[in-house]
């Protein structure tokens, strides 16, 4: 199973990368929007954990056009700090498949990973 | 009484010397006074009565019933006449008496009808006053009143005596106090001058010991080093002893352990045991680990007794022992024995070994050695903590000395911290005060031995001087300075330049109480000089492990990270590796643009940081960059965004600080 990450905090981003390898995902991990964005268009992964506050293109802006203009049903987990109930609305009205607030439980993360891929084959 | 010469007693000068010496005119009334002319009314039936004394001018009442003035002119006294007499002047009726017919105290005044005063006269003859029953009526007093009058005016005189008695023992328990405060502070001075040399000799005896030295130098040395450190015993045993007579020694009530006390005191008495001698230490199995009171004194008193034991015994064996008496909820009952099979002593000097400078044969001394007190401290030891030490002994079959001391139970929470690990204090930086030139020295070189850096100041003024100037870790502060002194220089630091750098009194002074006034002034500890290397070392160990806890008091969690690791030991190091490399840098970038007041830029470090403090479990940390990220995004940092830019800037610092540190 193919995971892209996509988070600009590098302790985490590595962390989230080391847990989810030692568990058997192949992870690609990106700091930037706009390059994780270019690695969905050119790879095929399986699901995609997007951090929202992001330098270049925002986790919301991924969800959006993977959605809309790649026409994708690829699941998408955001991750965010932000407790606010608006942008889990909107995440959601994107058409993002989970969300996330940080400080994110590892094994959390997996049961919904593994959720996710599980319903979709 | 017409112009008739006025009665004056023959001994008249000498009369007024002694009525002056009681010190008693014009005094305050007294109650033993008062009642002794209560019981003259009653005994005699009559409305007036008094004591009364009679100087050049006037009869003065120390007490009165039924007169109503505190002095008469003595010209109208009758009892100007008594004080003539030696015996009780009676006068059934004054209207049939010629002298006093015509008083005007007679037909007028008092009315005076019947009158009997009996002289009050001093141990050494003189008739100072007069003990008086007056009545308006004409009477007459049978023996027994007559016998009763007599005795009380004996015992106003003792109730005079008794005051003047007092008077001078108070003064001679002034001049007393004034001696034993004079011979204490002899004593703390003398021990003073004594020990400051005796610090520099056993300090650099030390020293030179662990220079390359030859066989015959090293020997040298080492004889060196017991003299010194015997003469300091005696000094200190001096010192106790002043400090128990002056009742300033307090028994300590600290949890210890009581086994390693044991132990400690075995091991150091061991290596004087001569060969033939078995030592032996038997601890009772249901002995308890830990107790509360006081273990220096259980140290000292077993350290004399069986230091004795083994001085006095050649052959055969010394037994320390430890017997659980009885347990009760809060109490343990310990019987403690030092048993040997030496000299032994005589019957008929049992008692006197207690006693100060005695020890059981005169010879002792001579063949022994020791200063005499050793027993009489252990003894006073015992006593102070309620207990009684006894001794059984047979001459040349040996001795037994025992005491039941009762300890209190240590609960859970009182266990003592756990001791000193030998932790890294690194390269200390530390500020001496020391006047004295060659305990500068002395403390110099055992402070670079070390490995610490160190500034001496000269005096108290110097040091705060050097304070203000350089950065210290710690202040080794001599309590005797010119210009400011140990103490009013711990003030200043402590109130006036408000710094929490450690601070160890170091002092040859062993005055009562002197400890607690260094902590009162803020001190951190107190190292009695002469110091050993050790001791200091401990010293400072202790108030920077004090020091290292409180910085410590942040305790890492790191329970997240081990989640994500996996139990991954490398990973786990990279990240914190990563977080000491990123994190500080960030918080300076966040620093800066919040001083910018560049809210855009400060959201987003804030934001960023956040994720990774989360990861190490900072939660306090963390939600003061939440703060900081929201007045960031409503555009204006108040004070108390500040001020979380403060906390964070200090709680990273402490974190980094411990993670370096792993």
């Amino acid at each position: 199973m193919r995971i892209i990450l996509s988070e600009d905090n590098d302790i985490l981003r590595k962390s989230l990368s080391f847990f989810l390898e030692s568990k058997g995902f192949i992870v690609d991990q990106f700091s930037d929007g706009k390059e994780a964005l270019n690695a969905i268009e050119t790879n095929d992964y399986d699901l995609i954990l997007t951090d929202i506050n992001m330098p270049g293109i925002s986790g919301m802006e991924i969800t959006q056009y993977v959605r809309e203009s790649l026409g994708s049903d690829i699941p998408i987990i955001i991750l965010t700090s932000s407790g606010v109930e608006q942008t889990e609305l909107d995440s959601f009205d994107l058409g993002a498949n989970e969300f996330i607030a940080k400080p994110i439980s590892p094994a959390v993360l997996l049961v919904r990973i593994n959720k996710l891929l599980k319903t979709r084959t | 009484m017409n112009n008739k010469e006025e009665p004056i007693p023959h001994n008249e000068l000498g009369r007024l010397a002694a009525l002056k010496r009681y010190d008693i005119l014009d005094s305050l009334p007294e109650h033993a006074f008062d009642d002794a002319t209560k019981l003259v009314s009653y005994i005699c039936g009559v409305p007036i009565a008094h004591i009364s004394f009679i100087d050049e001018t006037r009869q003065w009442f120390k007490s009165e019933i039924g007169i109503g003035v505190s002095e008469v002119p003595r010209e109208i006294s009758f009892c100007r006449y008594t004080i003539m007499e030696s015996k009780m002047v009676e006068i059934p009726d004054t209207h049939l008496n010629e002298r006093f017919k015509d008083d005007p105290n007679v037909t007028g005044g008092f009315k005076v009808r019947f009158y009997a005063g009996i002289p009050l006269t001093t141990p050494d003859g003189y008739n100072i006053g007069t003990l008086c029953a007056i009545d308006h009526v004409s009477k007459e007093l049978n023996e027994n009143q007559r016998n009763a009058l007599s005795i009380i005016a004996k015992h106003v005189i003792n109730q005079l005596e008794l005051g003047t008695k007092n008077f001078q023992l108070d003064a001679q328990k002034k001049i007393a106090e004034r001696a034993i405060q004079a011979k204490d502070s002899f004593l703390a001075n003398m021990s003073h001058e004594i020990r400051t040399p005796l610090n520099a000799v056993i300090g650099f005896t030390d020293l030179l010991a662990q220079t390359k030295l030859d066989a015959v130098q090293k020997d040298y040395i080492d004889s060196v080093q017991i003299a010194g450190e015997n003469l300091l015993l005696i000094i200190n045993d001096i010192l106790d002893l002043s400090k128990i007579e002056s009742g300033n020694l307090i028994i300590e009530t600290q949890p210890f352990n009581l086994k390693k006390t044991l132990k400690h005191v075995y091991d150091l008495l061991k290596v004087k045991v001569h060969h033939g001698i078995e030592f032996n230490l038997f601890l009772d199995a249901d002995m308890p680990e830990m107790v509360i009171g006081d273990q220096g004194r259980l140290n000292q008193i077993l350290v004399n007794l069986t230091g004795n034991a083994l001085k006095f015994t050649e052959e055969g064996e010394v037994t320390v022992s430890v017997k659980l008496l009885n347990e009760t909820e809060d109490h343990y009952s310990l019987r403690f024995s030092v048993k040997d099979s030496g000299i032994g002593i005589p019957q008929n000097q049992l008692e006197t070994i207690f006693e100060r400078f005695k020890q059981a044969e005169e010879s002792t001394t001579r063949r022994f050695g020791g200063t005499g007190l050793g027993l009489n401290i252990v003894k006073q030891l015992v006593e102070l903590h309620g207990a009684e030490i006894k001794v059984k002994s047979k001459p040349n079959r040996g001795s037994e000395f025992f005491f039941i001391f009762n300890y209190k139970k240590v609960k859970d929470s009182q266990t003592t911290p756990e001791s000193f690990t030998d932790e890294k204090l690194g390269k200390l930086k530390i500020l001496v005060c020391e006047d004295n030139i060659l305990n500068q020295k002395l403390v110099k070189s055992v402070i670079q031995n070390f490995g610490f850096e160190l500034d001496i100041a000269e005096n108290g003024e110097e040091g705060i001087a050097f304070l203000s100037k350089n950065k210290y870790d710690l202040v080794l502060m001599d309590l005797q300075m010119p210009v400011k002194d140990g103490y009013q220089t711990t003030e200043y630091i402590r109130n006036e330049m408000n710094l929490a750098i450690p601070i160890i009194a170091m002092t040859a002074h062993s005055l009562v109480g002197e400890q607690e006034r260094c902590y009162d002034v803020g001190m951190d500890a107190y190292v009695p000089k002469p110091f050993k290397q050790a001791a200091l070392l401990e010293a400072i160990q202790t108030v920077m492990q004090k020091d290292v806890n409180a910085v410590k008091k942040r305790r890492m969690d790191f329970s997240y990270l081990d989640e994500m690791a996996g139990g991954d030991p490398n990973f786990k190091k990279e990240m914190i590796a990563l977080f000491i490399e990123k994190i500080p840098a960030e918080v300076t970038q966040l620093e800066d643009a919040f001083n910018n007041n560049d809210t855009d830029k400060t959201k987003k470090l804030a934001h960023n940081m956040k994720s990774s403090l989360d990861m190490f479990m900072l939660t306090d940390l963390s939600a003061c960059l939440a703060i900081i990220e929201q007045e960031a995004v409503l555009g204006t940092f108040t004070s108390e965004a500040a001020d979380k830019i403060n906390i964070l800037i200090c709680g990273i610092n402490e974190v980094v600080k411990i993670l370096n540190e792993l």
